[in-house]
Parts: C-alpha cells; sequence; structure tokens
C-alpha cells in the first residue's frame, strides 16, 4: 500500500443484533481519485459508508485517515475531519433558501451578526461553479431535486472536504443533470479531493470512475481498476451468479384480437400533463419510456384516479368508467405500484401481513373485515410466491430491504387479483438479482391475462419486456411502437429530438 | 418456540411499564392505608363502596373521551376540542333541564322538553362539531392541533351564548341517574364507560377500521393509494370523539347537575392525552392501545387519590401528579426501555448458557 | 457594473416578494382592515387615538413577552404549554416573598429566573435526550409550576413593595411641543416599563432569530430535523437552550404581568399558553414547526388583543363574544394560511415541472 491513500479502513467490522454486517472489510481511496462502491442492497456499502460517517460505530478495524488513526463519533465530528457525505434523498432544509442551506452552521459573521450579502454572494459563485445561474435567496423547496440535489454537493465541497460520500445522488436526475454532476466530479477530482461513489447505474460506474470496490453480503469481493474489469464480470461479481441465467426473461405473446382492457382518450389536466390516449389489450405488456418529469407518471396517476382527471374519458373493458379517487379505481380491478415506495407505498410500522392485506381489505371496506386466518393465508401464500426474504409475515415492512419492500407493495395488488396492473418504477433502487424477479412476476401475471403497464427510466429493462412502448416527452406521448423491432437508439433518438426542439437545456 | 417468554419485548412495551407504575402507585396507597382496598356494600343505595371504586368511577369522564384521543393519537393528532365540547353539552342538556322558578316553587321532577332530547341534543350537537373538527383536517388537510385549537378556543364562548353566560341548576332526578345512580351494584358511569370501551374496542378490534386508522396515521398517501378512504375515516374518528365528549358532558353535568361554561371539562384534553401516552400509544401516530388508554386513565386518577390520602390540598396535587408522570414517562421513554431491554437481553442470553 | 447593479436590484425586489414573507403580510394586512373598521366604527369614542393604541401594549405586554419565546419553540416544531403556569409561578414567588417573608424584590426576580430558566432547559434535555414529546414534556412541566403555586398559597397575594411599586408606575409620556413647551398630547398617552420590556425582548428575538447561527439552527431544525443532524449542526444545544430561553420568556412575562396587576395568585394566567400560541399561530408562525418571524408575531399580539378593545368600545357586547370572535380569526387566518402555501405550492410544482422537461 505505497500511494498516496487519504483514507484506508482495514479490516472492519461491525456486528448488528443477528447479523454481521461487515466483516473484515478493507477499502482505501486515494487522493483525486473516484472510487465506486458496488454490491447488491444489504451487501454493506451504506454500513461502510455510515461507519466513516460517524452514524455506525465500527466494532473492530482501524480506520485511517491522512496518517491518523481516527474514529468518527457523529456526523459533526466526520464533517469536522474532513469527510463530507450526500445522501440518496436531499438532506437539506426545505425551507431555508438555498444560501442559507450551503452556510448553516457556519456562517460568516461579522460584527458579531452573520454576514447574509457575503453568504449570498457566495453561493451565487458556487453554484455558478456548478453551472447553476439561480436565485439563491429562495427557499431550497422552490426549486426542483436536481437543485436541491446540486445544492447539497455544493455544500459538502464548500465545507473544504477531503473526502467527498456521494450516495446515490444520481438516482433522481436525468441524463443532462447526471453529465452536470459528472463534470463537477471531475473538476474537484482534479483538485486533489478523493471521491466515493455508489450508485445502482453500472453505465455510471464506467463513466467516471477510476476503481472500484465490489461488496457482497458484508464481504468483500475485491477492489479492481476501472478498465481491468468488465461489466459482465462485474455484474457475475456482485451478484455471485452469472448475468445470463439472470436475464433470461422473454416478452410474453399477446393475441392480436385480445379485447382492450384499459382505453384512455385525450384524458388531461391543463398545465399538467394533456391529450393522453393509451389502450391496452388483455394479457399486454406496455412499457412508458421517457425522461423523469416527461410526465410518465402523472399520467399513470392519471389513469389510477390518484390525481382527477380534467379532460377526458377512461374505458375499462369497453365500459366508460368515472375514476376519481384511487378507491374508484381499485372497484374496477386496477392496482397501482407507486414511483416513491417509501412515500406512498409501504406503511412503515405495519407488517407485512397487514401491507400485503391492505388493499384487498380497503376493497372489502372496513365493516367486512378479512379474518386473521385468510390474512395469514394471503401473507404466507404471497411470501413464498414472490419469495419475500423475512423470518415471518409479522415483522414491519420498514425493517426489510428495498426489493422485498417492493415485493410486499406488488403482493399487496397480486392480492387483488387485478386486470390491469400499473407500476411506476417497480425497480428502481433495488439490486440486480431482485430487479430480475420482479421483471419475470410481471411477464408471468401477462401470461395470466393481466394487463400491465410497466413504466422504467432504463431502457433496456423495457425493450426486454414491453409488448409495446409509448414514449412521453414534454408531458406529452409523442410516440408508440412495437416492443418487438424497437430499440435503444431508436427511443433515445425521439426522446433527444425534443430536447432539442426545445431549445436547449434552461438549468 | 414461539410462545416463549420474551421478558426482552415485555420490557420494551410501554404497557407493561404503565401496569408497572400503577401497580407501584397501589402499593404506595396500601402503605399509607392499609384499608385502601376495602370495598363495602351500603344497602341504602344498593351500591358498593371503596378506594378501588371511586378511582374508576371519577375516571370515567377522561376514559370515555381517551377512547376517542386514542384513535386521534393514532391517526398522528390531537383533539384539543374534547374540554370545550364538555362543557357545551353539559350547556345544552341544562338548557333543557333548568328549573324555572319563576312558574313552579319547589325544586321538582320537571323538564321543559322531553328527556330524550336532553341526551340526544347534545351529542348530536358533539358530533356535529366533531365533524366540524374532520372537515378541516380530512378536505382542507390542516394540521389536528390548530383545527381543533380553533373549537377550543371557541366552545365555551358558544356554551356560554347558549345559556346567556348564566348557570342553571336542575333537580330532575333521571337525569341524576347519568351521574350518580346505581345499576348492578356498581356507580352508572362506571356502567356507562365500560358499555363505551366495550363497544369502541369492538368496533375498531373486531372491524378493519383499527388497522385502517393505524395505516392513514403512519402513511396518509400511501393507504389512500391503497384503496383506504382516509377522508371517510378521519371524519369518523373525530365525530367519534366528539360524541364521546358529549356523553362525557352529560355525566360531568349529571354530577354537579349543573352547567358551568367555565370549568366543566377543563384540561380534560390534556388529561385525555396524557392517559393516552400513558397507555403507551405515541404521539406520531400508528400503533394503538385501547387497553393501555384505560389503565392510563386510570393512573392518573390513582395518583390524584394517592395524593388526597397523603392529606395534601387538593390545587397542591397537581405538583406531586406532575412529579409521578414524569417518573412514568421517564421509565417509558425509549432510552431507558432500550436499556432494560439490553439488560433483560443480556440476562436471558447468560440463563441460557450464551446460546442465541 | 451593471451587472451586480442588476442582481442587487434584483436581490431587493426577490426579497420583497419572497413567498416565504406572505404570511407576515397577510397578518399585516389582516391588523389594518380590522383597526381601520374599529376607526369607522367607534372613531368618535376616540377608538383612533395614540392611547387605545399604546393601550394595546400595556394591557397585553405580558402576553408578547412569552409570545417571544413561544415563537421560537414552534419553529423548531415543538411547542411549549407550561408558559402560562411558570409566568404565574414569578408571580407568586415575587408575591410571596415581597409581601410575605419581605425579600428584596431583586432577589426574588433571580429566583424566578433561575427556576424558570432552569425548567425550561430541564424540559429541553428531556425531549431531546429522552424523546418525549414536547406537548407531554410541557403538559407535566405545567402541571408541576401550577402545583407549587398552590403549595405557596392558595389565596391572593397583594404586592406591597416601593421597589416594585415605583417599578409599576413609572410611565414614559409621549409629549409634543406647543406653544413654546413642551406637554403631554392629550387624551394623555404614555408606555411603562412592561412595554419595554415587551419590545427590548422583541429586539432580542429579531437579532437572535435572522442574525445568529443560534437563530438560524432553530429554523435549520424546524424545517428538518434530521437533515439538521446529518449537516453537522448542534440540534441537541440548540433545542435545549430555545426551551432554557422560552423558560426565561416565561418569567419575564411573569415578572409583567406581577407589575400589571400587583399581586400573585396561583390560578392567574389559566390557559394562557394557548392565547400564547393563537397569537404566534396569528402571526403566521407554522405549528410545523420552521416557518415564523417576529414581526408577525407582533401583530398577532396587536390583533389578538383589538378584540377585546373592540369590545369595549362597543360596549353592548358580552365577553364570551371575545372567545368565539378570537377562534373565528383563527379559522380565517388558517384559511388564508391554506390558499397561500397551496398556490405556491401548486406554482412551485409548475416551475419545478417545466425546468425539468426543459432541462
Amino acid at each position: 500500500m505505497p500511494e498516496n491513500n487519504i483514507l484506508e479502513m482495514r479490516q472492519i467490522e461491525i456486528q448488528f443484533p443477528g447479523v454481521k454486517a461487515l466483516d473484515k472489510v478493507d477499502f482505501s481511496l486515494r487522493a483525486g481519485e473516484i472510487h465506486s462502491l458496488l454490491g447488491e442492497n444489504g451487501a454493506g456499502k451504506s454500513t461502510l459508508i455510515k461507519c466513516l460517517t460517524g452514524v455506525h460505530h465500527k466494532d473492530g478495524g482501524t480506520i485511517i485517515l491522512d496518517g491518523r488513526e481516527v474514529q468518527p463519533q457523529s456526523p459533526q465530528n466526520a464533517i469536522e475531519l474532513g469527510i463530507s457525505t450526500v445522501y440518496q434523498e436531499v438532506n437539506l432544509c426545505p425551507n431555508l433558501t438555498v444560501a442559507e442551506n450551503i452556510f448553516v452552521g457556519r456562517q460568516p459573521m461579522k460584527f458579531g451578526q452573520i454576514d447574509w450579502r457575503t453568504i449570498n454572494r457566495r453561493a451565487r459563485e458556487l453554484m455558478r461553479r456548478f453551472h447553476l445561474d439561480i436565485d439563491v435567496s429562495r427557499p431550497l423547496s422552490y426549486y426542483s431535486t436536481a437543485v436541491q440535489q446540486m445544492v447539497s454537493i455544493a455544500r459538502a465541497v464548500d465545507v473544504q472536504a477531503k473526502i467527498l460520500i456521494l450516495d446515490e445522488p444520481t438516482s433522481s436526475l436525468d441524463d443532462n443533470e447526471v453529465k452536470l454532476l459528472f463534470q463537477v466530479m471531475r473538476d474537484l477530482k482534479a483538485e486533489g479531493m478523493g471521491i466515493i461513489f455508489i450508485t445502482h447505474f453500472l453505465d455510471q460506474v464506467y463513466a467516471v470512475s477510476d476503481r472500484l470496490t465490489i461488496l457482497r453480503n458484508g464481504h468483500l469481493v475485491g477492489t479492481y481498476n476501472i478498465e481491468d474489469i468488465s461489466k459482465v464480470e462485474l455484474v457475475t461479481q456482485m451478484v455471485g451468479k452469472d448475468m445470463d441465467t439472470i436475464f433470461n426473461l422473454k416478452r410474453v405473446n399477446v393475441d392480436k384480437d385480445a379485447p382492450y382492457m384499459l382505453s384512455a382518450r385525450h384524458i388531461g389536466i391543463p398545465g399538467q400533463v394533456e391529450d393522453i390516449s393509451v389502450s391496452l389489450r388483455k394479457g399486454e405488456l406496455m412499457g412508458f419510456a421517457g425522461l423523469l418529469g416527461s410526465g410518465r407518471t402523472e399520467t399513470a396517476e392519471m389513469l389510477f384516479g390518484a390525481t382527477k382527471i380534467a379532460n377526458g374519458e377512461i374505458e375499462l373493458n369497453g365500459k366508460k368508467t368515472d375514476i376519481r379517487k384511487p378507491y374508484d379505481a381499485l372497484m374496477n380491478g386496477m392496482a397501482f405500484c407507486p414511483e416513491d415506495r417509501k412515500v406512498d407505498g409501504i406503511i412503515g410500522d405495519l407488517s407485512i401481513r397487514e401491507n400485503i392485506a391492505l388493499a384487498v381489505q380497503a376493497r372489502r371496506g372496513f365493516m367486512h373485515p378479512l379474518s386473521r386466518k385468510e390474512q395469514n393465508d394471503l401473507a404466507d401464500k404471497y411470501i413464498q410466491a414472490l419469495g419475500i426474504a423475512t423470518p415471518n409475515a409479522e415483522k414491519k415492512i420498514g425493517e426489510l430491504s428495498g426489493g422485498n419492500q417492493q415485493k410486499v407493495i406488488l403482493a399487496r395488488w397480486m392480492a387483488t387479483n387485478p386486470k390491469v396492473l400499473i407500476l411506476d418504477e417497480p425497480t428502481r433502487g433495488i439490486d440486480i438479482g431482485a430487479k430480475a424477479e420482479i421483471q419475470r412476476l410481471m411477464l408471468e401475471m401477462c401470461e395470466d391475462g393481466v394487463s400491465v403497464i410497466f413504466i422504467s427510466s432504463e431502457l433496456d429493462e423495457i425493450i426486454r419486456c414491453s409488448n409495446r412502448i409509448v414514449v412521453m416527452r414534454d408531458r406529452e406521448k409523442v410516440a408508440e411502437t412495437d416492443g418487438a423491432d424497437c430499440t435503444q437508439e431508436k427511443i433515445l433518438s425521439i426522446i433527444a429530438e425534443g430536447a432539442q426542439s426545445a431549445g436547449g437545456a434552461e438549468s | 418456540m414461539k410462545k416463549r417468554f420474551d421478558l426482552s419485548t415485555l420490557m420494551r412495551s410501554k404497557v407493561t411499564w404503565a401496569v408497572v407504575a400503577e401497580v407501584l402507585i397501589l402499593l404506595v396507597c396500601l402503605i399509607v392505608r392499609p384499608d385502601f382496598f376495602t370495598i363495602s356494600y351500603q344497602p341504602s343505595t344498593g351500591m358498593l363502596y371503596g378506594n378501588l371504586i371511586d378511582i374508576v368511577n371519577r375516571s370515567s369522564e377522561i376514559t370515555i373521551i381517551a377512547m376517542g384521543m386514542t384513535l386521534v393519537i393514532a391517526l398522528g393528532g390531537t383533539d384539543l376540542s374534547v374540554g370545550a365540547l364538555v362543557a357545551v353539552s353539559g350547556a345544552i342538556a341544562l338548557k333543557f333541564l333548568r328549573w324555572d322558578v319563576t312558574v313552579y316553587n319547589t325544586p321538582g321532577d320537571y323538564t321543559v322538553s322531553p328527556f330524550f332530547l336532553v341526551l340526544v341534543v347534545p351529542m348530536l350537537v358533539c358530533i356535529l362539531m366533531g365533524l366540524f373538527n374532520g372537515f378541516l383536517i380530512a378536505k382542507w388537510e390542516m394540521q389536528p392541533i390548530i383545527a381543533t385549537l380553533i373549537l377550543m378556543v371557541c366552545g365555551r364562548g358558544i356554551a356560554q351564548i347558549l345559556t346567556n353566560g348564566k348557570q342553571f341548576t336542575t333537580g330532575y332526578s333521571p337525569f341524576r341517574v347519568i351521574g350518580q345512580g346505581s345499576f348492578l351494584f356498581l356507580p352508572m358511569p362506571i356502567i356507562i364507560t365500560a358499555v363505551v370501551v366495550a363497544l369502541v374496542s369492538l368496533f375498531v378490534r373486531k372491524t378493519a377500521f383499527g388497522t385502517f386508522v393505524e395505516s392513514v396515521g403512519i402513511n396518509r398517501k400511501a393507504s389512500r393509494l391503497s384503496g383506504i378512504n382516509a377522508q371517510m375515516i378521519i371524519f369518523i374518528v373525530f365525530a367519534l370523539t366528539g360524541f364521546l365528549s358529549g356523553i362525557s358532558g352529560l355525566i360531568y353535568s349529571s354530577r354537579i347537575m349543573s352547567n358551568d361554561s367555565n370549568n366543566a371539562g377543563l384540561n380534560f384534553e390534556m388529561d385525555a392525552i396524557l392517559a393516552v401516552v400513558i397507555g403507551g400509544t405515541s404521539m406520531t401516530g400508528g400503533k394503538f392501545s385501547l387497553v393501555g388508554t384505560v389503565l392510563g386513565s386510570i393512573i392518573i386518577r390513582t395518583i390524584v387519590t394517592l395524593v388526597y390520602y397523603f392529606g395534601i390540598a387538593s390545587e397542591a396535587t397537581m405538583a406531586f401528579k406532575a412529579v409521578i408522570i414524569a417518573v412514568v414517562i421517564v421509565l417509558q421513554s425509549e432510552p431507558v426501555r432500550n436499556y432494560f431491554s439490553k439488560r433483560a437481553n443480556a440476562r436471558a442470553k447468560l440463563a441460557n448458557g450464551g446460546v442465541k | 457594473m451593471s451587472d451586480s447593479r442588476n442582481s442587487s436590484s434584483r436581490s431587493l425586489i426577490s426579497s420583497i416578494m419572497n413567498p416565504k414573507f406572505i404570511m407576515v403580510y397577510a397578518t399585516v394586512g389582516i391588523f389594518l382592515v380590522i383597526y381601520l373598521f374599529g376607526a369607522a366604527a367607534y372613531g368618535s369614542k376616540g377608538f383612533t387615538t395614540l392611547r387605545t393604541f399604546t393601550n394595546l401594549f400595556i394591557d397585553n405586554a405580558y402576553y408578547g413577552i412569552s409570545a417571544v419565546g413561544m415563537t421560537m419553540v414552534l419553529i423548531t416544531g415543538g411547542i411549549d404549554l407550561s408558559v402560562g403556569a411558570v409566568a404565574s409561578l414569578t408571580g407568586m414567588f415575587i408575591a410571596y416573598g415581597t409581601s410575605v417573608l419581605g425579600l428584596n424584590p431583586w432577589l426574588c426576580i433571580a429566583f424566578s429566573l433561575v427556576v424558570g430558566v432552569g425548567l425550561g432547559l430541564l424540559m429541553g434535555w428531556v425531549i431531546h435526550y429522552l424523546n418525549v414529546p414536547p406537548f407531554i414534556t410541557t403538559l407535566t412541566g405545567m402541571f408541576l409550576a401550577r402545583g407549587v403555586c398552590a403549595l405557596i398559597s392558595r389565596e391572593s397575594i397583594e404586592i406591597k413593595n416601593e421597589t416594585i411599586d415605583a417599578l409599576a408606575s413609572w410611565k414614559l409620556y409621549f409629549m409634543q411641543f406647543k406653544d413654546g413647551e413642551w406637554v403631554r398630547i392629550r387624551p394623555s398617552a404614555y408606555i411603562n416599563f412592561n412595554v419595554i420590556l415587551f419590545l427590548v425582548m422583541l429586539l432580542l428575538g429579531i437579532y437572535l432569530l435572522q442574525r445568529t447561527r443560534f437563530g438560524r439552527n432553530i429554523y435549520a431544525i424546524g424545517g428538518n430535523e434530521q437533515s439538521a443532524k446529518l449537516m453537522g449542526l448542534p440540534v441537541g444545544r440548540t433545542k435545549i437552550l430555545v426551551y432554557g430561553f422560552n423558560g426565561l420568556c416565561s418569567v419575564l412575562a411573569g415578572i409583567a404581568y406581577a407589575l400589571y396587576v400587583k399581586s400573585g395568585w396561583n390560578l392567574s394566567l389559566q390557559g394562557a399558553e394557548l392565547d400564547v400560541i393563537t397569537c404566534a399561530v396569528i402571526g403566521g408562525t407554522l405549528l410545523t414547526g420552521g416557518e415564523g418571524y417576529m414581526i408577525g408575531t407582533l401583530f398577532g399580539v396587536l390583533l389578538k388583543s383589538m378584540i377585546p378593545a373592540l369590545i369595549t368600545f362597543n360596549g353592548n357586547l358580552l365577553s364570551w363574544w371575545g372567545k368565539i370572535a378570537t377562534g373565528l380569526l383563527l379559522l380565517l387566518f388558517i384559511c388564508i394560511q391554506k390558499i397561500v402555501v397551496s398556490s405556491t405550492e401548486r406554482r412551485n410544482s409548475r416551475t419545478k415541472k417545466t425546468k425539468k422537461s426543459k432541462a
């Protein structure tokens, strides 16, 4: 271990009740390097990071920062040591201004008072460096998630950090924003900062990293230079299985004359999404492609009644149906797994059993309760069928991993025997194994005659599974193509055309 | 294996600590007055007398309200208006019942209106007020604490307007039965409370209503997206709490056979919330325990009784109440429970010879 | 040059138009409307005189002082129900200490400060480190303070002390220059020690909230406590100090009230905590935390105190209409808040979406 390592973690061990979260893991970071940390959910990435940022305390091993042994006690302490972190969820205060979010806790003072003028000036300069010309005196909540993410990076960078940890910063950014972020990362690298980068997007790993470290089940698999490992090898190492067997999925054949289950005609809400028409046959899987914010989620929400449509009409099973709230959709055999599973999906403090039985119960009304036995049967059935990893059905859903939570939400809706299932980003933020399983389930349901709408940011997923693909752009439906003869390039060019005609990026 | 006695989980349950607290307080009572637990029968009234009965009897008003408050808190809110509703309920009942001195010279069995109106109208008005709270919270998505603050501020004013700021008294004996009568040797309020607790528990636990309340309390948006009519759940819970405050108001005014717009139900909202929290329901919403709430309400009353027994003036009971409640709450607080459950864990491990 | 001028003028406009001030504007606006209404209806009875206006301050200074601390507590997302009881306790200490024990009033005040601030700090500690909800913690604090009041005495004690008398009767008259000499304006208007104490505390509150790291940490905690922790802000220390500061405000409010009524009584200021919270809410402070301004609170106090003033001027209305009017005011205010919040949210989500789609 010669070189200029600014951080060395040796033989790190962390014990949680019942499990060994990290078992003798080594990790090192050089100055001026972007180092990706990879692994499936539960592999120990977050635990390793939290050990470094003082959230968890290690049970064994040593952390050497700049040649000195340290033990971060708290997030505050870690910042003082020069370790800055940007989390997946924006961890700032929405009520404070952009400028203040960058400087709170270390505001420049003048005559015993906070020097607001300097704060705003420096914040403006800093945001310019990130190629963002925004009014820094507005509350943070005024801006989009992407801008908020940039602000949190700006804060992390401005504290004179030696190490910057980026924990899945890209999951809510679109392509241009990701590019901008990468530019900033490269700038920082050139200034000699060490960056730890965590992401689920393998392309991004290859786009910016110098080295990468793979963890699996709390063990170190290995550290590689980026040139020395291929994508396939990488995935195999992460999952411990062969990639082909995972994605050995085929789209389902649909009868050309199958009846339409769901048709929406010219539905929309002025100012949000307008004039969307889609028709879905029995047993068909329709993919929704498009950038984040292109109107995919809004369309799904309209179809399910999560937001009330202002114009147009929806036909279910050939009958015009008035869907004003999710309850109406549920009663008409529809199901919807929302995009943000933590906020809109799970009922965190309820058990897996209660979560699975929820939609069925909602349909029956609370005066006709499912007996405890019926609930148990339902829960056991789906825990087994979907392979939900849990000791029993009484565990709180909030304590499960992301992939398993998603499976429980899926089970909640499968239990209602839906005719139309809408899945909004069901595979986001979960590991490859669980991703493949969810896609397999989706396709199995199509085989059984369920019509599925599948929304995803990952085009390969959509192309692999869909019978037909709807492309959304700028809150409009711009194309509908057959799934069989569609390529990534074709969809990308449809999306890109629009981006150019809209006249460049504003950001 | 599954049924193994698990000390660690038990230590972590708030209800356990509520039971421990109640037992300790009762023990102190027993030491101070060895005849504390004595219950005697009085043939002339056909009622049983004793401290324990008195504690339960006197906690009735709070217990009844706290049933509704438990659901409100499980929804993640608080209802500050219950005390004011108690005053409104009493004011309306007495308005119907008032003994008009100018017509009758002796306080007799006289009522201006059919008796059932005396019972039904106050409850209906209280349900309406509860629905008003529910409307602000469900439809306008206001914070419960603010929405109910409105009626808390207005309510007593409304009670005063209804009675023109006067205090009426009545001697109408059927009304007296509610607060001072007896049934099956027990004071009537205990019977009413038992019925209310039973009915609410049945409604909540034998239907899926309780699960829906918890679900909405934990994540309203996700519940809605799962097809639960969250607005209706909120309406029902606040209307129920209004209704229960109405009953409580009738018991209160029947005890004093009068209305008192300024003092009836004063601080009831605080006591009810305290009862719920001592009973182990978290103020952040979610899982709730009705049994715990009943226990919480009884604990509060036991403390007051205990303090009386030390011969301390009634106004000063508050200080002692505060000290004992503080101890209970500290015992129930997360760090302390975790500490004890860890200790229990360690001991269990030792007992099992270190085997997990 | 032109660029910097441009950006500074832009920042001026945007800071005036900043959506975060809307609630304060609404409070001030409603205050003006009601004041003009009062002026139109009772102008002839002297509603518009300076004296009526200063009386609003004199009669409600103790609410104002307490509201300064309460606003801070509410901004952190907490609540403090003990303020009325602690103020009442302060009154008891001063009354009992000076009139019964014959102690030096300053000693009594110092003792009150130690007790009030100490209780506040203790409650803050329990809230932060034991994770007990603020509502419950401060409710217990309220019971405790009330109980101690009753232990001291259950009778109202008159305060007979020269220092206190002098302080209570000290007045600063408004003067005008007329016919070559300074004379009191007619009808005479004055402010007293309580008003000055209120204004000093208000300025201190503004300074702390807007000009110190401590104050900004308060906002950050109210915005998102978890984030504040991850940003490395001293969350625990700030919360404890806020409750301590509120304890200080409660004691000062108690002193002001004692000077105002010149007696101590164990049941005085019952329910004052909710009046104080109402003032803050009418002033635009969100009970969810993270939003609130001292100026708003000032106008909230004035607005709420104007209701009894109007009822007095009317002369025919009975006092309980005051409660109903306060309730309606609260309702009106929450409605405005609701409309403002939902309209800014709608606009925000729209700008967010267009931004994204264009990017």
